[in-house]
C-alpha cells in the first residue's frame, strides 16, 4: 500500500522539495500547493510502507506504524517516545498517543522530555480497540479539559471532532452530534448549539457505518454505502450548488490571478450561463442531512473531510473530492474549488485502486494499491 | 506609481528587527513561523508571487479562526493575525508598479482588515488606506472632470408620504435645554423629535452630504451591504461592496429589483473624513456610559428600505441627514400585543409586518397604541431604550444613529 498526498505543503507535509528545509516554511508556489498527487516520502523508521496510518493537521502529517514495533513518525521522522503506541492523533499544537495503559499528549511547540498531559487507562481485552479520540469512558478533546466523559448508553464506536462540533457513531449505527451549530453542522434542522449528544433524528432507522467532520460540515456513510452531508456549503464542501462558490469563481476569473491554473474541463461558456443559473437553488447552509449522489452506481466505502473540502472513496476504488480547492487539495491538477463531486483521475489513469483517504485541514492523503488486472 | 511604494514603506518599520510580531500562545508556532516568513519577505528580495502566497496563507488560516465559534468569542489575537495578513498582502500588491486594479485590490484588502481584523501597529491599515485613497483620487481626477457632464441623475422619486394623524404624531421640540430633555423625555422614556440640534453639522453645512460627496470621500472603500427587503426574510443576505458599487447598483440603477441597504455599519470608524462631518449630540452626556462606548452607525440606502419592528438595549438618537423616513413607535408596555419571535436570535424583533399586518395571525396588534412620524433632514428622533420602532425610507436616505446608555 502506498500513500499519495496533494494540497497544502508549506511545511513539507507531502513532500520535501529541494528548496524546502524540513520544518521550515517554503515560499515557492509549486512547493506550497501540490495540485497533482505526489507519493509520500518514506518514513525513516521503515523501508516498506505497509500498515501505515496517516494522521494530519494543518501543518503536520503523522504516520502511525502498527506492524511490529509500533511507532509514530512526524513528517518522516520517528517520534522516540511513541514506541509501542496503539493509536495517535495530531492537532496543530499536540501529538496525542494512546498506549494500552495510558494516553499522552505532547506539546509539539516545545521540546520537552515529558508529555504536557497524560492519564492512565484500563483497556479491557474484550473491549473495542482504541480509536482516538475515543478512549475508555469518554474521549480526548482538542482543547482543555482534554478528557471528557461519554455516557455508556451511547455505545460510542467512532467519533469525529472539529474545532466547533462533534459527530459520534454508536455501535447500533445511530449518529449523535453536539457543539456549536451556527452553520447547521449538527444536523438537527436549526442553528442552535447542543451541549449534550443529541441523536440526528433525520437518520434514525438508517444504520451508519462511518462519520467524519470538516471545519463546519459533517458527513456520514450508511451501511448501504450512501453518503449524507450537512452543514456549511460556502465552498461547495457539501457537494450541493453553492452561490458563494460561483461568485468567487467569477471574481477569480475577472482578476486573472497569476497563480490560478486554468482547469481544462471548465468551459468558458459556464461564465455566461446567468440565465440558466438563476433558476438553480443554491444552498449555503444545509441544516438537515441530505443524501448526496456522487456517482450513480457506486457505494461509498470511506470518507474524510478537511476544513472546507470532502473526499470519498468508493467500493470500486475511485476517489472523489469536492469543496475548497485553492491549495490543490481536490487533486484535479487545478486550484479551483468545486461544488460537484469529481473523480480524481490521477489514480484511475495510473490503474491505482484507492483504498483509504485521510484529510488534513487543507490537503488530502490517499492510500492506493495496484489495480488487479481482471 | 513608484511614489506609492515609497509612501507605504515610509509608514512601515525601518527593518525586520523593528517590525513587531507579538502574540499570545493561542497563536500556534506554525502560524507564527508563517508570519515571520512574510515579515522577512517584506524586507528582502523575493518574488511578488511568493509574497502574495504567504500573505494568503495567513489570511486563509485566520479567516477560519474568525469563523469559528461566535464572533463575540473570537480571540482578538486571530483578528490581529488577520490584519497582519492584510498588511502583508497590501505590501505585496503595491511593491512593484501596481496597476490601477491592484491599487483597488489593496484598498479592499485594507478595508477587510479594518472591518474584520483588530488594530495593529498603531492602526497602520488606516494609515495605508489613506495613502491608497489619495493615490486613487490623484489618478482619477482627470477622468472625473471630463465625465462631470455625464453625471447620472437619480430618478426623482416622488415618495408616497404617509399622512400622519395629529393625535398619533410624535411630539416635537426645538433645541430643548439638557434639563428639560432629561425631565420631560429621557427619565420618563418618552419619544420626541428634537429640531434644530444638528443644524451646525458640517454634513448639513460646509460639506453637505450627497451622492457625489460620498463618492468623492469614500467611493472606493469597501462596506457591508444588506441585500433583501428585511432582515427577517429568507432571501436576506449580506455582502461587501465598494461605496461606488453600492450606489451604482442599489441607488441609481432602478432596474435592480432587490433592495440594498448600507445598514448598521460603523462607517465613521472606517472613514474618518465622514466622522468629521457629524457631532455627538450633547444630550448623550445625560447618560451613565462613557463617550467611548457610544456606538455610531450609518444607515444609507434608497427609498423602500425597511427595518422591521424591533427593540434595542440602548437609548437611540436617530439623526436624519438626507431624505425622509416613515417611523412608527410602540411602547415596551405593549410588547404582549407585538408578537416577538420566540427564537433567541430574533427575540427582539416582532413577527408583524407593521404596514401590512396579518390580522388573523396577529389579532392583538391592531389594539396596540403607537406614535408615528415622517423624519426629515435636520431632525433627530429620540427612541428610548427598549422602545419598539419600525422604519421605512421614503426616498434616498442617510441617517446616523447614536446608541448610548
Amino acid at each position: 500500500m502506498r500513500w499519495f498526498g496533494f494540497g497544502f505543503n508549506a511545511f513539507g507535509q507531502i513532500h520535501v522539495g529541494e528548496k524546502l528545509i524540513k520544518g521550515e516554511c517554503s515560499d515557492a508556489a509549486e512547493e506550497v500547493k501540490v495540485f497533482s498527487p505526489a507519493e509520500l516520502d518514506c518514513c525513516s523508521c521503515c523501508r516498506v510502507k505497509t500498515g501505515c496510518h496517516i494522521r494530519a493537521s494543518w501543518s503536520r502529517r503523522a504516520c502511525l506504524h502498527l506492524d511490529g514495533d509500533s511507532c509514530v513518525c512526524l513528517c518522516g521522522v520517528s517520534v522516540k517516545d511513541s514506541r509501542g503506541c496503539k493509536d495517535a492523533s495530531v492537532s496543530e499544537s499536540h501529538l496525542t498517543l494512546a498506549f494500552s495503559d495510558r494516553i499522552e499528549s505532547w506539546d509539539l511547540q516545545k521540546e520537552e522530555k515529558t508529555p504536557s498531559w497524560s492519564m492512565g487507562i484500563t483497556t479491557e481485552s474484550s473491549g473495542p480497540s482504541l480509536n482516538l479520540p475515543l478512549v475508555p469512558g469518554g474521549y480526548i478533546a482538542t482543547k482543555p479539559p482534554f478528557y471528557r466523559s461519554l455516557s455508556p448508553h451511547l455505545k460510542a464506536k467512532s467519533l469525529a471532532l472539529s474545532a466547533e462540533h462533534a459527530v459520534l457513531l454508536s455501535a447500533s449505527g445511530a449518529v449523535y452530534t453536539w457543539g456549536l451549530g451556527s452553520h447547521g453542522q449538527l444536523g438537527h434542522g436549526g442553528l442552535t448549539p447542543e451541549e449534550e449528544p443529541r441523536a440526528v433524528e433525520a437518520l434514525w432507522g438508517m444504520p451508519m457505518s462511518c462519520v467524519a467532520t470538516g471545519g463546519w460540515h459533517s458527513v456520514c456513510i450508511s451501511d448501504g454505502g450512501d453518503l449524507y452531508v450537512w452543514g456549511w456549503n460556502e465552498s461547495g464542501q457539501l457537494g450541493l450548488p453553492s452561490r458563494g462558490l460561483r461568485k468567487a469563481l467569477q471574481q477569480q476569473r475577472s482578476q486573472q490571478a497569476g497563480a490560478t491554473c486554468q482547469d481544462a474541463r471548465t468551459s468558458p461558456a459556464e461564465e455566461s450561463q446567468e440565465g440558466e443559473k438563476n433558476e438553480e437553488v443554491f444552498i449555503s447552509i444545509q441544516a438537515f442531512p441530505a443524501l448526496l449522489d456522487i456517482t450513480p452506481s457506486c457505494e461509498i466505502r470511506t470518507v474524510s473531510c478537511g476544513s472546507r473540502h470532502t473526499a470519498a472513496v468508493t467500493t470500486t476504488g475511485d476517489l472523489y473530492t469536492w469543496g475548497w480547492g485553492d491549495y490543490g487539495q481536490l487533486g484535479h491538477q487545478t486550484l479551483i474549488s468545486s461544488d460537484e463531486p469529481q473523480r480524481v483521475e490521477f489514480f484511475s489513469e495510473q490503474h491505482m485502486r484507492v483504498v483509504d483517504v485521510v484529510c488534513g485541514a487543507w490537503n488530502t492523503f490517499a492510500a492506493v494499491v495496484k489495480e488487479e488486472v481482471a | 506609481m513608484a511614489m506609492l511604494w515609497s509612501r507605504i514603506s515610509a509608514a512601515l518599520p525601518l527593518n525586520e528587527e523593528q517590525f513587531p510580531l507579538q502574540f499570545n500562545d493561542k497563536v500556534e508556532s506554525s502560524v507564527l513561523e508563517t508570519l515571520k516568513r512574510s515579515r522577512h519577505q517584506l524586507y528582502s528580495n523575493t518574488t511578488s508571487a511568493s509574497r502574495m502566497l504567504n500573505a494568503q496563507i495567513i489570511l486563509d488560516f485566520s479567516w477560519e479562526k474568525l469563523n469559528t465559534g461566535t464572533w463575540r468569542h473570537v480571540d482578538k489575537e486571530w483578528r490581529r493575525v488577520y490584519s497582519y495578513g492584510c498588511l502583508f498582502k497590501v505590501a505585496a500588491l503595491c511593491r512593484e508598479e501596481p496597476s490601477a486594479d491592484e491599487v483597488l485590490q489593496a484598498l479592499k484588502t485594507c478595508d477587510m482588515g479594518l472591518l474584520m481584523g483588530a488594530a495593529i501597529m498603531d492602526n497602520i491599515l488606516q494609515v495605508i488606506v489613506q495613502i491608497l485613497q489619495s493615490e486613487v483620487r490623484e489618478s482619477t481626477k482627470e477622468e472625473d472632470e471630463s465625465e462631470h457632464a455625464q453625471v447620472k441623475r437619480i430618478k426623482i422619486e416622488c415618495p408616497h408620504v404617509p399622512v400622519i394623524k395629529e393625535e398619533l404624531a410624535v411630539p416635537r421640540i426645538k433645541c430643548p435645554s439638557l434639563e428639560s430633555f432629561n425631565t420631560n423625555y429621557l427619565l420618563p422614556l418618552k419619544p420626541v423629535i428634537l429640531e434644530g440640534i444638528i443644524d451646525h453639522w458640517p454634513a448639513l453645512n460646509e460639506h453637505p452630504w450627497s451622492i457625489e460627496y460620498l463618492r468623492s470621500v469614500a467611493g472606493c472603500r469597501t462596506v457591508p451591504v444588506e441585500v433583501g427587503t428585511r432582515y427577517t426574510d429568507e432571501e436576506w443576505s449580506q455582502t461587501l461592496l465598494t461605496v461606488n458599487g453600492f450606489i451604482d447598483r442599489y441607488i441609481l440603477n432602478k432596474d435592480e429589483a432587490a433592495v440594498g441597504y448600507l445598514a448598521q455599519h460603523q462607517l465613521f470608524d472606517q472613514i474618518p473624513e465622514l466622522k468629521e462631518d457629524i457631532r455627538l449630540p450633547d444630550y448623550c452626556c445625560l447618560g451613565d456610559g462613557d463617550e467611548d462606548d457610544i456606538t455610531v452607525n450609518a444607515w444609507f440606502g434608497p427609498g423602500g428600505t425597511v427595518s422591521p419592528l424591533h427593540q434595542d438595549p440602548q437609548q437611540n438618537f436617530l439623526a436624519q441627514v438626507i431624505g425622509s423616513k416613515y417611523i412608527r413607535l410602540y411602547s415596551p408596555e405593549d410588547t404582549d400585543k407585538l408578537y416577538p419571535h420566540q427564537s433567541q436570535l430574533l427575540h427582539n424583533t416582532s413577527q408583524v409586518e407593521v404596514e401590512n399586518p396579518d390580522t388573523e395571525r396577529f389579532p392583538e396588534f391592531a389594539k396596540a397604541p403607537y406614535l408615528e412620524c415622517v423624519l426629515q433632514p435636520g431632525e433627530v428622533l429620540f427612541i428610548p431604550v427598549q422602545h419598539w420602532h419600525y422604519i421605512r425610507s421614503l426616498e434616498l436616505s442617510f441617517s446616523v444613529s447614536f446608541w448610548w446608555s
